[in-house]
């Protein structure tokens, strides 16, 4: 038999829906979901092995090859440009990322250069870059709303969900930046010398959310 | 201030012993196939003008170069990559040689990677270029020099056995397809990004808003059209256009010549390979290891880069990156080091027949090393296992053996 076929996933709300993906496949996640504090975990039936990591990180092993698989938000893939395959839009996990700013804030007036504070500057820099518009950007840690509430930023450029954080402290979204969701990501080298078997799953899979 | 005297520069390293070992057993094999195939080495400088680099057909991304200024103010760059220089000295130096030129290289090149990813910036690379032909043996030939590193570069090694895939493609399908679709060149370049990502989703979406013809239909399919030799009747359904089919017909009358050369190393194709900073005009290759995340090798024909430099003449080369299959070997061998054969100890005096004794040895192909302290010599042989001691003295040499 093979070696086990390794894939990735992004600890937390993405790891139970793809676990929910894998059992609804038919696949024995019994030892995922009594994990303990181990992060390699065998799928037997499936001559699987799912690795729990951060975002990035799957991002990372995905791209060195260490894993062969992963799932991984697309606000991730965008800020980290990693070379690796993309197949499959996974479809949960769904947000966007958005251009927000204090409400009725004239925020494209004036020819003031703006200052946006995200934690996703890779992503902030290539929307403005499309734009043709010269933007400084601060890169923030914790809860990114807080900038332009303190008069640090003119606007923020971060996840949105609901939306119920941005109105709870007077911030309103000016303008989408891109559609998230969970991506099945595929490691280059691995899409082709085991492609039998990831063709196979990921065929699985898309039946299975097209469902 | 802070001082950088003791490290190296992120992306760097030093290679010692082992590490210099394995890249050996890599550029020592490597080497003697190019040469057996009746290539000549070059070597070109490790600095070369950016305008060298800042061509039409290959695209180099700024953030991604080591700049430096020469003393006249002009942009200079540490070598990105071989084959631009190359096809420089081509159209220059060798504009009046006769054709083919068979050229091989073993040098590194230098890229900023984006930081803390595990990427090197040095990269050592050896590879060969045939310039001056078009034929299909041309491409034959670049198969087989990259079969032959797939299946022997490790051959030195005891027990090494890794299994290699050589996949072929080529970029003509895309291009074809390109020019008949009605798109912005933005739109286009979007497209090429997507099919080189395997981003089937995104794709889909993007090619939805171009209306549905056969065209995006097939552009749909590109990436997906990849595997064993099946791949050709996919691909037939999904092209339904002569001048394709041709190339389609070429390819496949190539995989089935490559496919019987092969050996060990399985052939696949790919139709969806697409990538934004290559020169390739046609037949694209990849070569991969177990083992190892990225290619190990790639290649292709470049028929447009020397005319860029004013020489029109067709090429098809390939580069193996030396790193990537030193670490593949690596993890299945770690070479020892090797004692020397003989240790030399000159009593006081004596150091000048001491010298003459190692010399004549030498000449016989023995490794001799000299005790650099004679009263410990044969305590030294011991611990470093060299099994032979020549005590140099006034009244002659006396042989002392450490592994009876």
């Amino acid at each position: 038999m093979n070696k086990p076929l390794r894939i990735a996933l992004t600890k937390g709300r993405l790891e139970k829906d793809t676990v929910a993906l894998l059992e609804r496949l038919g696949y024995d996640c019994t030892a995922v979901h009594e994990k303990g504090r181990r992060l390699i975990l065998p799928i037997p039936d499936g001559n699987m092995e799912v690795v729990l990591a951060k975002a990035a990180d799957v991002i990372t092993y995905v791209e060195h090859g260490v894993c062969d698989m992963g799932v991984v938000g697309k606000d991730t893939l965008m800020e980290m440009n990693g070379k690796l395959f993309e197949l499959v839009n996974l479809g949960f996990g769904k947000c966007k990322f958005a251009l927000a700013t204090k409400k009725d804030y004239p925020f494209y007036d004036g020819f003031g250069v703006k200052t946006i504070a995200t934690k996703y500057p890779n992503v902030t820099r290539a929307f403005f870059e499309n734009k043709g518009m010269d933007v400084d950007i601060v890169k923030i840690e914790g809860s990114v709303e807080l900038a332009p509430l303190l008069g640090l930023a003119d606007g923020i450029v971060d996840i949105v969900e609901t939306g119920t954080t941005l109105k709870e402290n007077g911030l309103e979204v000016v303008e989408d930046v891109a559609q998230i969701s969970a991506r099945l990501i595929v490691n280059t080298v691995s899409l082709k010398l085991r492609q039998q078997e990831i063709e196979a799953l990921v065929q699985k899979v898309e039946e299975q959310i097209n469902d | 201030m802070r001082r950088f005297d003791l490290i190296t520069p992120e992306g760097t390293r030093d290679y010692l012993f082992e590490e210099c070992a394995l890249k050996r057993i890599v550029e020592n094999r490597t080497r003697a196939i190019f040469k057996s195939m009746g290539y000549s080495r070059l070597i070109t400088p490790g600095l070369e003008f950016y305008d060298v680099f800042n061509r039409n057909s290959r695209y180099f991304p700024q953030e991604e170069l080591c700049k430096l200024t020469d003393n006249k103010g002009r942009l200079v760059v540490v070598r990105p990559d071989s084959t631009m220089p190359i096809a420089r000295v081509v159209a220059t130096r060798l504009k009046d040689a006769s054709l083919p030129l068979r050229l091989y290289y073993t040098q590194p090149v230098y890229n900023f990677a984006p930081s803390l990813k595990g990427r090197s910036v040095e990269i050592n690379q050896t590879g060969i270029e045939l310039i001056g032909s078009s034929s299909r043996m041309a491409d034959v030939e670049v198969i087989s020099a990259a079969l032959s590193v797939l299946s022997t570069v490790g051959q030195e090694v005891p027990g090494f056995a890794v299994s290699a895939t050589l996949e072929l493609g080529d970029v003509r399908i895309f291009r074809e397809l390109m020019h008949r679709l009605n798109a912005t060149p933005a739109q286009k370049e979007e497209i090429r990004s997507l099919i080189e990502a395997k981003n089937y989703p995104a794709l889909n979406d993007l090619l939805d808003t171009l209306g549905d013809n056969s065209i995006t239909a097939a552009l749909r399919k590109l990436p997906t059209l990849f595997g064993g030799e099946e791949v050709f009747a996919r691909a037939a359904e999904v092209f339904n256009d002569s001048r394709i089919q041709e190339i389609l017909d070429s390819m496949q009358t190539l995989f089935g010549t490559v496919s019987a050369i092969a050996g060990d190393v399985k052939i696949m194709v790919d139709l969806g390979l697409v990538n934004k900073t290559d020169y390739y005009t046609g037949l694209v290759i990849k070569g991969y290891m177990e083992g190892y995340g990225e290619e190990v090798i790639s290649g292709g024909r470049y028929d447009m880069l020397l005319s860029e430099f004013g020489y029109d003449v067709p090429a098809v080369g390939m580069a193996v990156n030396v790193d990537a299959v030193a670490n593949v070997i690596g993890k299945k061998y770690s070479p020892e080091p090797e004692p020397a054969d003989v240790l030399v100890a000159a009593q006081a005096g004596c150091e000048a027949a001491a010298v003459a004794q190692a010399e004549q040895l030498r000449a016989k192909g023995l490794c001799v090393e000299f005790a650099l302290d004679a009263e410990d010599a044969v305590d030294f042989a011991k611990a470093h296992q060299i099994a032979r001691v020549l005590l140099v003295g006034a009244e002659g040499v006396k042989e002392v053996r450490t592994d009876e």
